[in-house]
């Protein structure tokens, strides 16, 4: 296995025929029990491919936090399939969920979730503890992690010692060293004043120049018209796909560009 | 990549010591609280280790007396005869005791109806609680008392007016030293102080006893000092066997006039009496321990509330229903096992403390000290379960959202 992000690809792997889906949706619905029952996620369908860098955006109450757990699998669809790197979730028991969330998703929240008293090193091995890596090795590649995020100098530092930008960077290591094939961002700059905040986007967009896919989720439209590709949900439904690697294609004008969503779209896209 | 079918390519572990290690995070980052919650299992179980280790230290210092004084010394008493009366002995009874083949040495005593007074100003009629007793020259070496000062009777003086004065009956006398010419008065006659003995722990009546020679008690009060008691040191090894033939031996006409007893006896009693207080006291150390339990089940509750976002953020790393429900049992283990550890500690502190004071060898059971560290973990893992359970089952996705 890969030991940094970019092993697993770079920008030109991503725009290669040779990409693969590494998040599929397929007619995901999420209901909540009731009288009547809520549709929080009513038939949602979305391909994420690697190396892309998506925006999911949405007013509160449109489902995109629910969308968030479902594609973290801390929550299980009621209906349709949620494919994670080629493993149909559905078919997965708690346990071998467990397993995937380790090995294949990285998690950026807006409240950043270190744990207190901890050093910023000790916190992002956090990231690798449940996949049965050494200490060493933890400590090693926490290191390499912590310097990708411009926190070298910071390792030893507790979460109180740290400002939110640094601890969210923390925490951006520790979605990153497990090397995943997602990382999902719950509005990471929700806690950050602007300057952080772009400092955060700047460093989500090194990070997806390496090669990491990422997912950001997020209520501010500003912020994903920053990201080269944005999905928009509304009641629980996708209102807008700009589309897989529109970025690339035109970078400016993808905001755009308007495509009803199809799984299909890859053929014509990759050979842009 | 590809899709690829095979579904449970990814599998969560976590490494033993990282199963300990997670179980200190909470210990780690709340000292204070990790303390407090410890000193109720360490109480119990200090507790615990000291009822334990002082009554082991009292028994290990009986038994070492014992073991000094020595389990073979036999008391024959004239017991009473078929119409209820008190039984005599005859003044052969010490000589034909002598004569059984593991019989080391046996001496008489022979109880005189007289006063003992400091001197002839007190009032005879003055109750000290004194007894006077004939005695025989072998009577320090039987029951190996040790003299505090002067010296024991010997064949001469057996038949003077002269006393050996047992260690309670010396001070109540007054007397401290045998100077030439300390007297006491008995029975109306000036009676030289010789020797004063130690304290006798297996013989108390000595203690409180003057001794005369039997013929002295013959010649000047007219009595015929027979035996009322007769003290028979036995070979080690045939106490039982010689116990068997002494009433026999004593009395050959009416054996079961005659009462045989081991003095120290009612020293191992003693060591045995203990044992209830033991039981009552572990009993409380007992509860005192699964106070500490419920106190730690309390706390674990508690942390598992408070952790609600961390025990979401560990599900987000990957980590399994199975490895939450472990860090909180390995929690509250450690926590208790702390607990038990200082407990153990302090409870063989405090025994030492205590045993010393008392002129004891401190004695702790090792057996009691792991005992208790062992029910530490135990209390704490089981007070751990139903927090760890709950932990478990929190849903991720609930768990990981902030709080409103």
């Amino acid at each position: 296995m890969a030991t940094t992000i970019i092993d697993t690809g770079s920008a030109a792997a991503a725009t290669s025929p040779a990409a693969a889906p590494v998040l599929e949706l397929r007619d995901v619905v999420r209901e909540y029990p009731g009288s009547p029952p809520v549709r929080a996620i009513d038939g949602v369908s979305l391909r994420v491919d690697e190396g892309e860098l998506v925006a999911i955006v949405g007013p509160s109450g449109s489902g995109k936090s629910t969308l968030m757990n479902l594609i973290g699998t801390l929550d299980r669809p009621t209906a349709g399939s949620l494919l994670i790197d080629g493993s149909d979730t559905g078919k997965l028991s708690d346990r071998a969920l467990s397993g995937l969330r380790a090995a294949r998703i990285g998690f950026v929240f807006q409240q950043f979730h270190l744990l207190a008293g901890m050093s910023a090193l000790e916190n992002v091995t956090g990231g690798l503890l449940y996949r049965g890596v050494s200490r060493s090795a933890r400590r090693r590649r926490a290191a390499d992690a912590l310097e990708r995020v411009g926190l070298a100098d910071r390792m030893d530092h507790t979460p109180n010692k740290l400002s939110g930008g640094e601890r969210q960077r923390v925490a951006i290591a520790r979605a990153l060293v497990g090397d995943p094939a997602i990382v999902l961002a719950d509005e990471p700059t929700g806690n950050l004043d602007t300057r952080t905040s772009n400092e955060i986007v700047e460093l989500l967009h090194d990070l997806h120049r390496d090669g990491s896919t990422i997912l950001v989720i997020t209520h501010d439209m500003e912020l994903a018209a920053q990201f080269p590709r944005r999905v928009a949900v509304r009641d629980g439904r996708l209102e807008h796909d700009t589309g897989t690697r529109s970025a690339e294609a035109a970078p400016t004008t993808s905001g755009e560009r308007d495509r009803a969503f199809a799984p299909t779209i890859d053929a014509e896209e990759i050979t842009a | 990549m590809s899709f690829r079918s095979n579904t449970n390519r990814w599998r969560s572990r976590l490494r033993p010591t990282d199963v300990v290690g997670t179980g200190t995070v909470g210990i780690r980052t709340r000292r204070l609280r990790a303390a407090f919650t410890a000193v109720g299992i360490a109480i119990g179980i200090a507790s615990m280790v000291a009822v334990l280790g002082i009554s082991s230290s009292s028994k290990a210092d009986l038994l070492e007396a014992l073991d000094e004084l020595g389990t073979n010394l036999l008391q024959v008493k004239p017991g009473s005869d078929v119409f209820g009366d008190t039984a005599t002995m005859s003044p052969d009874a010490p000589s034909m005791i002598r004569r059984i083949g593991p019989v080391e040495s046996a001496t008489s005593l022979s109880k005189i109806s007289a006063s003992v007074q400091r001197n002839d100003k007190v009032d005879s009629r003055f109750q000290n609680g004194i007894e006077l007793y004939g005695s025989e020259t072998n009577l320090g070496s039987t029951l190996g008392a040790q003299l505090a000062a002067g010296r024991e009777h010997d064949n001469a003086s057996l038949k003077l007016p002269t006393v050996v004065l047992g260690a309670v009956a010396a001070e109540r006398l007054g007397i401290t030293d045998v100077d030439e010419g300390t007297r006491v008065m008995i029975g109306g006659k000036w009676f030289a102080v010789i020797g004063i003995y130690e304290p006798l722990p297996l013989n108390p009546d000595i203690d409180r006893a003057a001794l005369i020679g039997i013929p002295a008690a013959r010649d000047l009060f007219d009595v015929d000092a027979l035996p009322s008691s007769i003290y028979v040191r036995t070979d080690p090894s045939q106490v039982e066997a010689v116990r068997d033939v002494l009433a026999r031996t004593a009395s050959p006409g009416s054996p079961n006039e005659v009462q045989v007893s081991r003095p120290s006896d009612a020293l191992a009693a003693r060591a045995e009496v203990d044992q209830r207080l033991q039981t009552l006291l572990l009993a409380l150390g007992g509860v005192a321990l699964l106070v500490g339990g419920v106190g730690i089940a309390n706390v674990m509750i508690i942390s598992v509330l408070e952790r609600r976002t961390e025990i979401g953020l560990r599900r987000a790393l990957g980590a399994t229903r199975a490895h939450i429900r472990n860090q909180f049992v390995m929690e509250s283990s450690l926590l208790s096992l702390i607990g038990g550890l200082l407990g153990a500690g302090t409870g063989y502190a405090v025994t030492a403390v205590y045993a010393t004071r008392q002129g004891w060898i401190t004695s702790v059971p090792a057996e009691g000290l792991a005992l208790g560290v062992a029910a530490a973990l135990v209390i704490g893992a089981v007070a751990g379960l139903y927090p760890a359970f709950r932990a478990a089952r929190l849903d991720p996705a609930e768990a990981i959202r902030p709080a409103a």
